[in-house]
């Protein structure tokens, strides 16, 4: 009886608040507004200013830049929008990878994974295990016409500000942070 | 011969290669990144109409890119255009600010304003003077050739404000300015009552990435070809000028540049003091300079 009521009892919370033990420690970037080598080596130079970042593999055909993070710390993809921004460019498209073990994700749950906020958007419910690859379709990761086609996916008024509100209460994480990143498969 | 092998070359890489938007005469509606440092030698040689000689102007140009939406530049110039010897003339300003991003993966549309102001202690006029030999004596004669065209570029003080707009389409980059520039007395010179005080520029540039195809790194040697047009219209007299840019760009190890640039005039009726002129520019880009962690 006791350990069904424990077991009952994670179940409980990982519903409300999945606090899983995961890392990503890959970031994937498209950008866009490029027309040169010139341009590339701007972004590629300012990502590697960023203290967390260990290497940046570009793919100049397709603007597409790989970010490894270095081991055990915190990503600020924030700061990694902003970076390619003061270039002069946008981001197209950025992806965050990552092994995840064991994460319960439904269509507008949130999760905490490597202390940021999980917001998941268009999604199936199901269990994530294993190497992830999860877009990120925040302001300032998408392009301004993908945005505006999300803000006709979630409601939610989180999605347009980037930080919890009233909306996400009921499945509150417990991230530090207000920040929220929404995220699809 | 040239023009249309020119005209072939253009041709030819517009319909095979990638954009490109560094243009030689003028600038785009981007900017550089922020933080970061350019430097630039620019050298030009000016055909004078007066006697088909050549003038040299050298121009340093420091670039800063000061947040991601402003760029300033600071020209500084020397030339032997007004005199035997060559001397310092003055320096300009000139800072661009982006108002517009509509950018895509493979196109983009950007607007900037823009706003130049320059300060040179040149003549108001060219004064040439010649030497004759008469019968053993020595004749001395002055010949004052007016120009009405207003050039912030090392020739004029004043100052003039714009706007440019960029777009990128597939694989073409357009680029059109329009400003409005008046002169000012130049320093320790009287304003010369003949000439032009302000007019209304315009330019309509395109570029074309030509090499490489395809990318491997960042150390390939980039090879650009670009025709821009520059046009000028007097407010004062209505005469005008079109001149037309053919250049070539080599970008190395994505940091630093060449541009080899000649601009002459196709058509217009406006009294120059030039028609035509080389340009050669070295330029080198210190990135992220002066970029937060």
């Amino acid at each position: 009886m006791k350990t069904i009521l424990i077991s009952l009892g994670i179940a409980i919370v990982t519903c409300f608040t999945s606090n899983v033990q995961a890392q990503f420690n890959k970031a994937e970037l498209q950008a866009s507004g490029l027309t040169c080598s010139l341009c590339s080596n701007a972004i590629n130079k300012a990502l590697k200013t960023l203290p967390f970042v260990e290497s940046v593999q570009t793919d100049l055909n397709k603007n597409l830049f790989t970010i490894t993070f270095k081991n055990g710390q915190k990503p600020d993809i924030d700061a990694i929008s902003k970076k390619v921004e003061d270039a002069g460019f946008s981001v197209a498209k950025f992806w965050l990878l990552g092994d995840i073990k064991s994460l319960n994700i439904k269509p507008e749950a949130h999760a905490e994974v490597n202390g940021m906020n999980l917001h998941f958007v268009g999604v199936k419910t199901q269990v994530l295990n294993g190497q992830q690859r999860l877009q990120v379709i925040d302001k300032h990761f998408v392009l301004a016409k993908d945005f505006k086609k999300f803000s006709t996916e979630t409601k939610m008024p989180c999605y347009q500000t980037g930080s919890m509100s009233d909306c996400c209460k009921p499945l509150q994480a417990t991230a530090s942070t207000n920040r929220i990143y929404h995220v699809t498969i | 011969m040239i023009k249309r092998l020119l005209i072939l070359l253009i041709l030819f890489a517009c319909g095979r290669a990638g954009a490109q938007e560094l243009y030689i005469f003028t600038e785009p509606a981007s900017n550089m990144p922020t933080g970061s440092l350019g430097a630039r030698l620019n050298n030009r040689f000016y055909a004078m109409v007066h006697d088909g000689k050549y003038s040299y102007r050298l121009d340093p140009e420091l670039m800063w890119g000061a947040n991601k939406n402003l760029m300033v530049h600071l020209n500084l110039f020397a030339s032997n255009m007004y005199e035997q010897g060559f001397k310092f003339e003055g320096g300009s300003l000139y800072a661009k600010y982006r108002f517009l991003s509509n950018d895509d993966v493979h196109s983009h549309f950007r607007m900037a304003a823009y706003g130049k102001i320059a300060l040179v202690d040149n003549p108001a006029v060219l004064t040439v003077t010649h030497v004759h030999q008469i019968d053993n004596v020595e004749h001395t004669e002055k010949t004052t050739y007016f120009s009405d065209e207003i050039s912030l570029d090392g020739n004029n003080s004043g100052f003039l404000a714009g706007t440019v707009a960029t777009q990128l389409i597939h694989k073409l980059a357009l680029s059109a300015t329009v400003d409005y520039v008046n002169r000012w007395d130049n320093l320790n010179s009287e304003k010369s009552p003949y000439q032009s005080n302000h007019a209304i520029n315009y330019s309509f540039s395109s570029g074309y990435l030509f090499l490489p195809r395809v990318y491997k790194d960042f150390k390939q040697t980039n090879f650009n070809l670009y025709c821009e047009f520059l046009g000028s219209t007097s407010l004062d007299y209505g005469s005008w000028f079109l001149d037309v840019g053919p250049a070539i760009q080599f970008i190395f190890n994505s940091v630093s540049r060449v541009d080899i640039g000649y601009r002459t005039q196709i058509a217009g009726n406006m009294l120059r003091m030039t028609k035509s002129q080389f340009l050669l520019r070295y330029e080198y880009n210190f990135l992220n300079l002066f970029s937060k962690k």
